[in-house]
């Protein structure tokens, strides 16, 4: 089992170097910093090739990624490549650098540090309430069915299932935030009219001094950002729990531990859920990058200044160092999330064995 | 009476309760297809879906010639709404207003009616037409991977191994961006490009599992060709699971494909409306109190993929042959 | 004209001197499905002495398994209906108990085992997690006492090495030995009767073998009552005193297993028996009852097994026919043993005692 996970481990490097190295070539693609400034008609050619020269965007292509990821430099690539304290260079991804945002000129590691937590709250809450939620109703509906609880799941998971995230954002925002119920914000992490922005150093003093209050504007932000991100995955979800329960309950086992005059709680819940679980908790593994490519378009929505707000902002700007930095994290993460998944897998149905 | 055959009947009159053969079990046989149709219209959600789904095809091929919708014609910009003192034009007007039955979008002040009729064209058309080409394209390669192994399967999987693990919204965000140039047509070949690995790995897995049915081995006992087996003995077994995961992936392209254009990268706005592009801008209008320029051309979506949702499901339930009623 | 019964000395079916352990009554069991309600169970008496060992046999689809189900009331209420009838179980009416008096009962008074053990046994537990857990619940013992239990139970099922066995799970075992996992959970908590549901026959030939021997001696050993559903009629007639033969969700025919299949009273009875192959019948083709099991929506008037019936006449199908008994308390629900069916009886006999010599040799 470790050695499997090693194993699964060190095959994701060349995987992740994969990605960056076709991510990189289409964000270039795509996009050329410069172009922002195209429509300006102050800004002069021989500036545009400054910039240009500044930043490195007049190298080929195959350079710039060499660049980015820190096999060249002032040294020969593969001294490059090796750690700055043992006479390897000090640029580059593989050295922790991750350059200067093209957009403002700011170390991208601090612009994803700033953008990282107000992301990791807003994934953090829904994966809680998504997997509560879906796994509550799924059991509940698959031992009561054929009741009305069971005939609105379905209802509802069908419904849910349907709505595109970005347009139940808005039709939230429609419905609760604005006039004449105006019960929740429409937008942000905090009222910009009470605390200060998020993340900053004042930020953490207003907290340390008002932690209720704080909270509480924080989870009022999180409210309709947190329901358009998990409705289409509770929809989801709940119907597999409910029918992965549904087939566990009508297995043989569940007949044998009734013979043997086990009290029907203890049935449902040691025995046929245990088993109705390990399909559940492989999908939950798997949907963690579908959660996040949900963050992407709530936070959007939301005006979140969270890492899928950045992706799209820097989007517009051709950003490049910022949209690699944030993708070369996120792609860490889904690769990361699949292992996960297929561990767990492993670790719970003991049928399982890797090798 | 030979003690080894069967007893005679008795020579006592027969009896008047009919023959065995009344008591039996009617036996009328159907094919595959037959039966998955049969299922399929006792399935009450399957056919409410496909109504609605086939309303809505229906909306988008005969609307636009009761609602044409003119690129070029941008209407003179009116102050007030028709009919009140104090609505402002710029916000868009509401449903209702004269000649806008559904009201108008903001800015612009196009009429929405028009627009959601048309939009509906092309978002159903890159729908459907990126399912089908991912669909082709995913089970040739997940079929061929699956059936043969090998090196041939190790290179696939591992080319939709990666391709699958980059962030979809942002890759399909970037390739509409880079080349879409607008064009529907082009934005529907991106959209095909990015899907047909996730049925690969459906379609790899289905034939990796028929490949070891014995009736392969049957199959192949007698000589028959690899091509042959392919074509007549595992695919007609795949197609029920690919039919049912294209149907589905029609809905999610159109809700992605509706993102993509809502943030401005997908199809150009002035060429052709689509259900995503005609959201592009609403969101700054509900602050102002337009609830309906956001609302008509998602519900459009919504009912759409509703739809799609019930008579996949309903497809899934009645192909599955092992089916619990 | 009957032959002697041949005497066996072990407990017959019928009115026996004390009361018996298991009384069945009048049992009726329906499934209301779309296509209309079936009569599962449709009028079943039986009952079995203390330490008896009774064989229910029948084809797939005769109700012998729901009759199980229903006497351990682990039938889906919806759609499934006790519509009448009694279970008696050392006095007590088992349907009428309430449901926690009823998970009470079982486990610890009456035992069941499936017919395939490795969809019986839950995959996530172990084996002694599992059989730890019958104790548990139905003795007032610590864990560490119902491991060890555990464990006791397992040597007494013959399993080797059971400290070892006791920590795996079950798919680490193979078919024979899940199946006396499966007994041993049963057994472990010392119940009154053991239900065995065609326990057998997911098994391979020899595997089988073991296993009959198993459940012989411990049901000797031990005094348990059994009731043992098969529709293979070697297996009861190597390990039950009385066989009760079902067919179309009724009893057809009751006996101890020398009345049964050295004497078959039922036409039905008869054709099974026919139909097994002998040495004797080598060269000839192989004899089957004509037609089809009934269809359970379309059930044919009067006597159910009438239309395949090759003895059958008009008062066969005119009104079913009750129990009949014949000497030794073996009973056949057959006009042929009625006062009725006596001149016809005589042709039958001969056929059937043909019968019996090809099986027999």
């Amino acid at each position: 089992m470790i050695k499997y996970t090693i194993r699964r481990c060190i095959q994701a490097v060349p995987v992740l170097i994969l990605i960056t190295i076709l991510l990189f070539f289409m964000m270039r693609v795509q996009g050329n910093p410069v172009d922002r400034f195209a429509q300006n008609p102050k800004v002069t050619a021989a500036q545009i090739a400054a910039f240009e020269h500044r930043w490195g965007l007049d190298q080929p292509l195959p350079i710039q990624y060499c660049d980015w990821i820190g096999l060249c430099g002032d040294k020969p690539p593969v001294i490059n490549a090796l750690p700055a304290a043992i006479g390897g260079g000090d640029n580059g991804v593989l050295h922790g650098d991750f350059g200067f945002s093209t957009f403002d000129g700011r170390p991208v590691i601090d612009i994803i540090a700033q953008r990282a937590l107000p992301t990791i709250i807003l994934m953090t809450t829904a994966y809680i309430i998504w997997i509560t939620v879906a796994i509550l109703a799924g059991v509940y509906a698959a031992v009561k069915r054929y009741s009305l609880f069971d005939s609105g799941l379905t209802i509802f998971n069908y419904v849910g299932y349907s709505l595109p995230t970005f347009w139940l954002g808005l039709m939230l925002i429609t419905l609760f935030a604005v006039p004449p119920l105006r019960w929740f914000p429409a937008s942000g992490m905090n009222d910009s009219y009470t605390t200060p922005g998020f993340g900053t150093d004042a930020y953490w003093a207003f907290f340390g001094s008002n932690p209720l209050f704080a909270i509480f504007d924080l989870g009022r932000h999180l409210v309709l950002p947190v329901i358009t991100l998990v409705m289409v995955s509770i929809a989801g979800d709940s119907r597999f729990v409910r029918s992965s329960m549904l087939d566990s309950l009508n297995q043989d086992y569940v007949k044998t531990a009734r013979a043997k005059g086990v009290p029907e709680r203890r049935v449902i819940l040691r025995h046929a859920l245990r088993n109705a679980l390990l399909p559940v908790i492989t999908n939950i593994g798997l949907e963690l990058p579908v959660l996040f490519s949900g963050a992407i378009v709530t936070e959007t929505i939301f005006a979140w200044p969270g890492m899928g707000r950045q992706l799209i902002e820097s989007l517009g700007h051709a950003d490049y160092p910022v949209l690699m930095g944030v993708l070369l994290i996120t792609s860490t993460f889904v690769v990361m999330a699949n292992l996960l998944a297929d561990i767990m897998y492993a670790v719970v149905d003991p049928r399982v064995k890797y090798d | 009476m030979n003690p080894l055959s069967a007893p005679e009947p008795l020579d006592v009159g027969t009896p008047s309760g009919g023959t065995p053969s009344d008591f039996e079990v009617a036996l009328v046989s159907l094919n595959q297809w037959q039966l998955a149709w049969r299922r399929f219209r006792r399935h009450k959600m399957a056919l409410f879906g496909s109504g609605l789904f086939l309303t809505m095809v229906g909306i988008a091929v005969f609307g636009p010639f009761i609602f044409p919708y003119n690129p070029i014609y941008v209407p003179t910009p009116l102050h007030f709404c028709p009919g009140s003192t104090t609505q402002l034009a710029y916000n868009g007007c509401p449903p209702l207003t004269a000649g806008h039955l559904l009201g108008t979008t903001g800015s612009l002040q196009l009429d929405l009616l028009t627009l959601v009729v048309n939009g509906g064209r092309i978002s159903l058309l890159i729908g459907v037409g990126a399912s089908v080409f991912a669909a082709i394209l995913g089970t040739i390669v997940g079929g061929l991977a699956g059936y043969f192994g090998g090196w041939i399967d190790t290179i696939a999987m591992r080319c939709v191994d990666v391709l699958l693990s980059l962030p979809i919204l942002i890759v399909i965000t970037v390739f509409a961006k880079a080349f879409g140039l607008g064009d529907w047509r082009i934005i529907m070949v991106v959209f095909a490009a990015l899907s047909w690995p996730g049925l690969a790995r459906l379609v790899r897995s289905l034939f990796l599992t028929l490949r070891t049915e014995v009736f392969v081995d049957a199959a192949r006992a007698v000589g028959v060709s690899d091509r042959r087996i392919i074509f007549r003995h595992i695919l007609p077994n795949a197609v029920s699971p690919i039919i049912v995961s294209t149907t589905l992936s029609i809905a999610a392209i159109i809700v992605t494909e509706a993102f993509v254009d809502y943030l401005g990268y997908g199809v150009d706005p002035a060429k052709t409306p689509t259900w995503g592009n005609i959201l592009t801008n609403a969101q700054s209008s509900i602050i102002v109190g337009n609830w309906w320029w956001a609302l008509f051309p998602g519900l459009a979506i919504v009912l759409t993929v509703l739809g799609i949702n019930f008579m996949g499901d309903g497809l899934r339930d009645a192909l599955d042959p092992r089916s619990r009623e | 004209m009957t032959t002697d019964q041949p005497t066996t000395g072990a407990a017959t079916i019928g009115p026996a001197a004390d009361s018996p352990l298991l009384d069945v009554r009048g049992l009726r069991t329906y499934f209301h499905v779309m296509d209309g309600t079936v009569k599962a169970v449709d009028g079943v008496d039986f009952s079995i002495p203390r330490g008896g060992t009774v064989g229910l046999v029948g084809e797939s689809g005769c109700g012998k398994s729901v009759t199980a189900h229903t006497i351990m009331r682990l039938i889906d209420i919806p759609p499934g209906e006790i519509v009448a009838g009694e279970v008696l179980f050392d006095g007590r009416d088992l349907l009428k108990l309430p449901m926690d008096k009823m998970r009470q009962v079982r486990g610890k008074e009456i035992a069941m085992i499936f017919q395939e053990p490795m969809t019986s046994l839950n995959p996530v537990f172990t084996i002694g997690d599992q059989i730890a857990e019958a104790v548990l619940l139905h003795s007032d013992v610590n864990k560490k006492e119902a491991w060890n239990r555990a464990i006791e139970s397992l040597k007494d099922v013959g399993v080797s090495a059971p400290e070892r066995r006791v920590k795996q799970y079950p798919h680490e075992l193979s078919g024979g030995m899940r199946q006396r996992a499966m007994i041993a959970m049963a057994l472990s908590c010392h119940p009154k009767l053991l239900i065995a549901d065609e326990p057998t026959t997911a098994l391979d030939v020899t595997i089988q073998a073991q296993i009959l021997e198993l459940i012989k001696e411990i049901q000797s050993r031990t005094g348990t009552a059994l009731l043992l559903i098969t529709h293979d009629l070697a297996v009861v007639a190597e390990t039950v005193e009385t066989i009760a033969v079902m067919y179309g969700g009724r009893i057809v025919e009751t006996g101890t297993v020398d009345q049964v299949l050295l004497n078959p009273q039922h036409p039905y009875t008869q054709g099974l028996l026919n139909s097994i192959p002998g040495v004797a019948k080598r060269g000839q083709a192989l004899s089957v009852i004509k037609g089809v099991v009934p269809n359970p929506f379309r059930m044919p008037p009067g006597c159910k097994f009438q239309p395949r019936c090759p003895y059958a006449w008009g008062r066969c199908v005119e009104c079913e026919p009750d129990l009949f008994e014949s000497a030794g308390g073996a009973r056949s629900r057959c006009f042929l043993q009625a006062p009725e069916g006596v001149e016809r009886r005589e042709a039958y006999q001969l056929a059937a005692q043909d019968t019996v010599r090809g099986v027999v040799g």
